[in-house]
């Protein structure tokens, strides 16, 4: 169903505090997951879900992989006459900065969106937080409380240092958020719904305060605002850094734990390839991995998740890895521990070892 | 001068009556085959790369799983202003409406999609057939031979010509002399394969002549190219050489499938020169469990398997449940083979179920290939 009550806003244009390999050629809101996915793809497919039409992405300055993955919008319902994919200008300073991800000034600059809107609520949404959920429960909810601003928040599955905590109080009203969520304590999704008059009166009364995030700006009018929160109680998985892109990979080993990213019901969408399915050979072993299509496996691959396009050889060996599209690990190769960017063709024979808790990174290969 | 060079018709509406419980509910073109891809994608990923942007499809039976595939013809960019696909089924008229009758009858009722695209050569296709071709390559022989019709062969195995429509062409310029449907002492090895080049005003002359002949069966090999070799048109082959199936039936469809398998197989589903195109579902990637063994396997996205597959295609969102073994076998999308279950030489429907611990199909290969229908239930003592 179309839901005429809300327009979506993703700030696509930040990345990680951490330098990384993996985000030297690409802004995180397109960096790979499980396989075949990107990050944005959570964030557009619960906007997706929940009927909204009509979504701005707010571009980083590198943004050739993030446009050609987004195309027209069409996987995520958005190529359309009303509405549709809109492509925002950023900032592209203070994105790599610690915490909160919704600079004002970024929002100001695309003000005409909100303007022009027909909708009465947005959708505001980060993508270093993946997760899948019914965002329409959320508008109605926020619509009945009659908040200005509705955060979503869970209870933290363990400490991370760089999401925002959500100091609540009576009534789920939120009182004040700060940097860093303890384990249990209430970890921001870095999504939320906010009215739309709302939005446009903070545009104006804090234009003096650009500079700051949408959050820090208004923090000592909460009150005033109405900030309320709204609980979320499934999986989500906070992606900040390569140790935690790794961390978090992994544990989607479990079908339970992935099964609750990905539900029949509220489908992920991300771009189609024409890609045959993946194939076995004879004498292959692969247990407990993720394989995607068009993969050749001849040799072994345990607990990994492979993108589109790879083939391990005969003899090669791949354990605990996250390889990614169209490289190659040539017979008697071995893998172990490590993050394989794209392109890249290991030779036979040769090892590339990381620990559980160093991981490799071979960056991608850029095309000659 | 003609608007547009060539626009292909593609037939697609037949039961494919053979196909037995696979076609139960819907058409064959819209069965799935090789994993992710469904048996139209090959005619349609053939237009495609072969730059033809106009296709209609004709449709009749069961048509409705079809239509919502090809929909706008978009994953075979085929979604073009002035071109692009479209589903043309049966219809009516101030005069009343007809099923279509025949193959030729088919495109006889379209001719008004034809005259409004306007083009100078009309290609004919079946939209059951597994090939890669490019139709670039046989409209420059029909351009070079000056013919009315070009009729595409290929050399099949002298025991089986008795199958097919058989032509005897001079071999010095491939013009056609005899063309016999199933001859019970075929003089050639030379099979037609239901592929055809007219030139658009020979088409519609033989299509107007056929509407209005009683004793016609309005079928393209039955009909309508006997007499216009009667007629003495200039009708030549174009011999093709390479993989060309019709997976008509239960064991044509299992064998081929079979034949996607092994090192080397003849049709190579990974070649990207000349890529098989389909309407994708997009599901994650496929899941195998700590327990679970792949030999020999296609394997598509959204599978789950936690048991051992051994020679075998395993469709989209398939799953084969703790200590099951699947042998030889083909699962269509959603099929479901749960814990225990032991599943031989066997095609499953899509949605089909094997319970918990039930044997199926014979590794005698003497004995009929198993078939699940769609959305069939198979429990113990079934």
């Amino acid at each position: 169903m179309v839901n005429r009550k809300a327009i979506g806003y993703i700030t696509a244009n930040y990345t990680s505090k951490d330098k990384s390999a993996l985000l030297e050629s690409r802004p995180l809101a397109s960096c790979p997951f499980m396989g075949r996915y990107r990050l944005i793809d959570f964030p557009l497919s619960n906007m997706m879900n929940a009927g909204i039409r009509t979504v701005g992405v707010v571009l980083p300055g590198n943004y050739r992989s993030l446009v050609d993955h987004l195309g027209s919008g069409r996987e995520w319902e958005l190529d359309r006459k009303k509405g549709g994919l809109f492509l925002l200008q950023g900032s592209a300073y203070g994105t790599a900065k610690h915490g909160l991800r919704f600079l004002l000034r970024d929002i100001i600059a695309n003000k005409m969106m909100f303007q022009r809107a027909s909708e009465p609520y947005v959708v505001m949404s980060a993508t270093n937080i993946v997760f899948n959920m019914n965002l329409s429960d959320v508008i109605d909810a926020h619509e009945r409380s009659g908040a200005g601003i509705t955060m979503i928040y869970t209870h933290a599955d363990r400490d991370v240092d760089d999401a925002t905590r959500l100091n609540i109080g009576d009534c789920g009203r939120v009182q004040a958020v700060d940097h860093g969520c303890p384990y249990g304590d209430n970890e921001f999704l870095d999504c939320f719904v906010i009215s739309r008059d709302v939005l446009l009166d903070i545009c104006e009364s804090y234009a003096s305060a650009d500079y700051l995030d949408l959050f820090e700006a208004i923090q000592d009018d909460f009150g005033r605002i109405d900030v309320c929160s709204y609980e979320f109680k499934g999986l989500a998985v906070g992606m900040f850094n390569e140790e935690t892109y790794y961390k978090r990979s992994m544990e989607m080993l479990n079908p339970d734990i992935m099964h609750q990213l990905f539900t029949h019901d509220r489908p992920v969408m991300t771009k189609a390839h024409d890609v045959a399915p993946a194939k076995y050979a004879t004498g292959s072993n692969a247990c407990n991995s993720f394989i995607s299509a068009g993969c050749h496996i001849q040799g072994t691959v345990r607990n990994s998740i492979l993108s589109r396009d790879v083939v391990v050889e005969s003899g090669a060996s791949v354990s605990n890895a996250i390889i990614m599209q169209s490289c190659v690990i040539k017979r008697g190769a071995r893998v172990d521990n490590a993050i394989i960017d794209k392109n890249n063709v290991i030779p036979a024979n040769t090892e590339l070892r990381g620990t559980p808790d160093d991981t490799l990174v071979v960056p991608k290969v850029p095309l000659s | 001068m003609s608007k547009k060079e060539c626009i292909a018709m593609l037939l697609a509406g037949g039961q494919g009556s053979r196909l037995g419980a696979l076609t139960s509910k819907i058409a064959k073109p819209a069965v799935s085959f090789g994993g992710k891809f469904r048996i139209i994608d090959f005619s349609l990923s053939n237009c495609a790369n072969s730059g033809i942007d106009t296709v209609g499809v004709l449709t009749q039976y069961r048509p409705y799983q079809l239509h919502e595939y090809v929909g706008s013809g978009r994953a075979w960019d085929l979604d073009e202003h002035g071109a692009g696909v479209s589903i043309l089924p049966p219809y009516a008229t101030q005069d009343g409406g007809t099923w279509y009758a025949g193959t030729a009858d088919a495109i006889t009722q379209n001719l008004d999609y034809i005259k409004g695209h306007d083009p100078a050569y009309v290609l004919i296709l079946s939209g059951d057939h597994l090939y890669r071709m490019d139709y670039r390559k046989m409209l420059e022989s029909h351009i070079e031979h000056g013919a009315d019709l070009t009729v595409s062969v290929m050399p099949v195995p002298w025991e089986e010509a008795s199958r097919f429509g058989i032509i005897t062409a001079n071999p010095d310029d491939g013009r056609i002399e005899k063309f016999t449907e199933k001859p019970e002492k075929p003089d050639s090895n030379l099979a037609s394969m239901g592929i055809y080049i007219f030139s658009t005003d020979i088409l519609v002359q033989a299509l107007e002549d056929d509407a209005l002949d009683q004793r016609s069966s309005h079928d393209f090999g039955k009909d309508i190219i006997p007499k216009l070799l009667a007629e003495g048109k200039r009708l030549y082959t174009y011999e093709f050489h390479g993989f060309w199936k019709d997976v008509g039936t239960i064991s044509s469809f299992h064998e081929t499938s079979m034949d996607l398998l092994g090192e080397n197989p003849e049709f190579d589903l990974f070649d990207k020169s000349f890529p098989v195109m389909s309407n994708d579902s997009t599901r994650p990637p496929h899941f195998i469990g700590p327990d679970g063994r792949l030999d020999d396997c296609l394997v598509s996205n959204g599978c789950r398997i936690y048991g051992s597959v051994k020679h075998s295609i395993l469709s989209t969102d398939c799953v084969v449940g703790e200590r099951a073994i699947v042998e030889d076998s083909v699962l269509l999308p959603g099929a479901i083979v749960k814990d225990g279950a032991h599943v031989v030489r066997a095609i499953l429907g899509e949605n089909a179920i094997v319970e918990e611990g039930v044997k199926l199909g014979s590794v005698d290969s003497t004995k009929d290939t198993a078939v699940v229908g769609n959305d069939v239930v198979i429990g113990k003592g079934e």
